[in-house]
């Protein structure tokens, strides 16, 4: 806030590591807190952690909200608009692109064998993301039985996935976790 | 394959709107990581059937190879796959513009009560549910590759390689996914 190239160089900053975010945002997040707390010393280290948390915890687009909040503290509300542009608008482009591409070579034969090769990698992937997820949340074995119930109902049925989410905040809210 | 193409191809175009309010929905009922595949297949395989799993799973395949939010690049997809470019900006700005105000809003407003032991109790009674939701979504968009025995272990290497040996996604996807491609290619030519 002291000086007015602040909000230009974190614009600067975040469009240029959404750009090389490989493997989705939180890879740059290191980079990020290096940039805003270590050189800058715009936030506190605890600044950064509590923005993540709550971005991790409220609805909506995870990364962007917390650059947003970033950019909330180094130039109030038009860094926070500014920071999401900056998180979301070069990717997109880069998506918008890429997805053409390959949408050119539907069903060519090199297309098909690009899917099996890496669409069951980026499954395993997946679930492996679900499950540090789970080692993250899973504090006690009645956790753990919510993750399984979870899984298991989503398998199975076509149930609204929200019954679950509302299901998990009562049994965590009435501190039966 | 052809079936579902063909079916596409008679129904009407998904409105703007429609994408629009769908991707609204997905932003909003995601909490936490991974949330936004659950939703986006939920919505836009299961209940509005605008795509096949197997397009979904390209398009996630894709998105993870590019760099930025994931969920975007999903949105993005998803939106040039039913539209085209105009899709896309829907479909972004269906996800982004009303979740990003509430959410901004509510945020600076948790950032005053992080201590609060309710609310983190309620948050992590959060995080179980939609991590088992997340490993549901994985598994599903797996099974139409449950066939093939090379694909099988390929996902469970991946699942491995960052579970037990907890490498980064990045070396994981460039040290496996060329493997896998170059398997399913020699599978391929032997089978014609």
């Amino acid at each position: 806030m002291t000086y007015p190239s602040a909000p230009l160089a974190l614009t600067a900053h975040l469009a240029l590591v959404s750009s090389i975010s490989f493997g989705g945002f939180p890879t740059v997040l290191p980079d990020v807190r290096n940039f805003v707390v270590g050189t800058h010393g715009w936030m506190s280290n605890q600044d950064f952690a509590d923005v993540f948390a709550i971005a991790q915890s409220i609805p909506g687009p995870n990364m962007i909200l917390m650059m947003s909040f970033v950019g909330w503290k180094v130039w109030g509300f038009p860094g926070a608009v500014v920071s999401a542009f900056a998180t979301f608008g070069p990717p997109s482009a880069m998506y918008f692109a890429a997805y053409r591409v390959w949408d050119r070579f539907r069903d060519a034969p090199w297309q098909c064998i690009v899917r099996h090769g890496l669409v069951p990698v980026v499954m395993g992937l997946v679930i492996a993301g679900g499950v540090v997820m789970a080692r993250a949340a899973d504090t006690s074995w009645r956790a753990v039985a919510v993750t399984i119930t979870a899984a298991g109902v989503m398998l199975l049925t076509r149930l609204n996935p929200m019954w679950m989410l509302l299901a998990g905040a009562a049994l965590g809210g009435f501190g039966l976790l | 394959m052809t079936e579902m193409a063909q079916r596409q191809e008679v129904a009407q175009p998904v409105s703007l709107t429609a994408l629009f309010t769908g991707f609204l929905i997905v932003s909003v009922c995601g909490v936490g990581g991974g949330s936004g595949l659950v939703w986006t297949r939920r919505i836009a395989v299961e209940t509005r059937r605008w795509i096949s799993d197997r397009e979904f799973a390209d398009i996630v395949s894709l998105c993870q190879f590019m760099p930025g939010p994931n969920i975007v690049g999903i949105a993005v997809c998803v939106g040039a796959n039913l539209r085209g470019a105009i899709g896309s900006v829907a479909a972004l700005a269906g996800f982004l513009l009303i979740p990003w105000s509430l959410g901004f809003a509510l945020g600076l407003l948790c950032l005053e009560y992080t201590h609060l032991p309710v609310l983190r109790n309620i948050l992590g009674g959060i995080a179980a549910a939609a991590a088992g939701m997340l490993i549901a979504t994985g598994t599903r968009l797996l099974l139409p590759h449950r066939r093939r025995p090379a694909a099988l272990l390929f996902a469970g290497l991946a699942f491995a390689l960052i579970t037990f040996a907890k490498l980064p996604l990045l070396v994981v996807l460039v040290g496996l996914v060329p493997l896998g491609i170059v398997i399913a290619g020699i599978g391929a030519a032997k089978t014609r």
